[in-house]
């Protein structure tokens, strides 16, 4: 009795003792890791899908909160006026959520196009989606009608990859209803 | 002193963790396609293995024997996510390269083997020189498997390009089979090496896996 008393005792000690250090850790670097992912993992795709700004998307983001959830929105500031804004979506792929950045034009009011930020899809088949030819269809591409080719739309999915394609279709539809309802919020400028 | 120096000196040679002892290989075959990964793994098992083999020597009084297992994979555990997010915090490229294999230092053998074979029976000082002198050996083997398999897979160590004009990169090899290549490869030089060392001290050479023909009938081998 006395053995299995000491037992319980050591082995909760060490795991209560390890989940509170833990915990306190996690705290710390939160914000630390948070500016890391930004800096690796979605700057890349800001710079590829934000065209003529000067300003730096990353320092100015803001959140903003669209039904009930919040996006983080980048800015493209050129002189101090908002040019185009760029968040993340994601849709579902074949091998788990792809993450899209998705730009946008605001004066022009159209897409400035797509970089993917997370992607597990099969390498060479549905991985293809964050290739140039299929990624480009998006460039200038009106808000309206997003859609693969097979759908009625006009963009061109990658062959063999049409759960991969739908994804990121479905991710930059998302993008765009979230920015139809940003749309008015953005109007009186960034700041 | 000269204990702890033996305790230290053993990873490092005849102990070396994935060459001799031939434990903590999926991180070894894994991670190793370039020099600078090696080195990253191999820091991060250092950590955990020091700080590991030093807490657990100093519990090791308290830590019952019935549940030592339990208690040495939970201190190792959370010193495994404590790397985890200080790399995600401070070295996050390293992270993005070495992804899963981060979390799976846990299971690493090294990590229980060392605790259960050394650490829980010794005080912290020499726990800590065996951690250390393991987790270097762990280190340089790892270091150097990588800076192998990238030489000959890109031309290149640690990311600066060292080979000669119209050297054709053997891509493979910075592949998974590429791995297993290499280390088999490593293995038989080390071998051959410490062969001729015994046969020079008139000792009796490596001893290879014995034939086992307990469960099989027939199977053909010499000795059945």
């Amino acid at each position: 009795m006395k053995e299995m008393m000491k037992m319980m005792i050591v082995l909760s000690l060490i795991c209560g003792i390890a989940g509170v250090t833990l915990a306190a850790l996690k705290q710390v670097t939160a914000p630390i890791i948070e500016e890391q992912v930004l800096t690796y993992v979605q700057a890349p795709a800001i710079e590829s899908v934000l065209a003529d700004y000067d300003n730096n998307p990353i320092k100015d983001r803001k959140k903003f909160d669209v039904d009930g959830s919040t996006v983080t929105v980048f800015p493209a500031l050129k002189e101090g006026r908002l040019t185009g804004v760029a968040f993340e979506t994601a849709g579902k792929g074949y091998g788990g959520d792809i993450g899209v950045m998705v730009g946008f034009d605001i004066q022009a009011m159209n897409l400035t196009g797509i970089g993917i930020t997370t992607l597990k899809e099969t390498p060479g088949l549905g991985a293809r989606v964050a290739e140039h030819g299929y990624a480009t269809q998006f460039k200038g591409h009106p808000l309206e009608s997003v859609d693969l080719k097979k759908n009625g739309g006009d963009i061109e999915a990658v062959a063999g990859a049409t759960i991969s394609s739908t994804g990121t279709v479905i991710a930059v539809r998302r993008a765009i209803s979230i920015f139809n309802a940003l749309k008015d919020k953005l109007a009186g400028g960034w700041s | 002193m000269n204990r702890l120096w033996k305790e230290f000196s053993k990873g490092l040679w005849t102990d070396l963790p994935p060459f001799k002892l031939v434990l903590g290989l999926c991180p070894t075959l894994a991670v190793t396609n370039t020099a600078n990964n090696g080195l990253g793994m191999g820091a991060a098992v250092i950590f955990v293995l020091t700080l590991s083999n030093l807490m657990i020597s100093l519990l090791r009084k308290i830590i019952p024997a019935k549940v030592r297992i339990v208690c040495f994979i939970a201190i190792s555990a959370s010193l495994v996510v404590a790397v985890e997010l200080l790399m995600q915090a401070f070295a996050y490229p390293l992270y993005q390269q070495l992804g899963i294999f981060v979390p799976l230092i846990v299971v690493n053998c090294i990590i229980l083997g060392r605790a259960e074979a050394f650490a829980s029976k010794n005080p912290p000082l020499l726990s800590i020189a065996d951690g250390l002198g393991m987790g270097l050996g762990f280190t340089l083997s790892l270091t150097f498997l990588g800076a192998l398999r990238e030489l000959l897979g890109t031309g290149m160590i640690f990311g600066v390009n060292v080979a000669w004009e119209g050297f054709e990169p053997i891509g493979i090899m910075v592949q998974a089979p590429g791995a297993f290549v290499s280390l088999g490869v490593l293995l038989c030089i080390m071998t051959f090496v410490e062969n001729v060392r015994r046969k020079r001290r008139g000792l009796a050479a490596v001893q290879g896996p014995t034939h086992d023909c307990g469960a099989c009938g027939g199977c053909g081998h010499k000795n059945c």
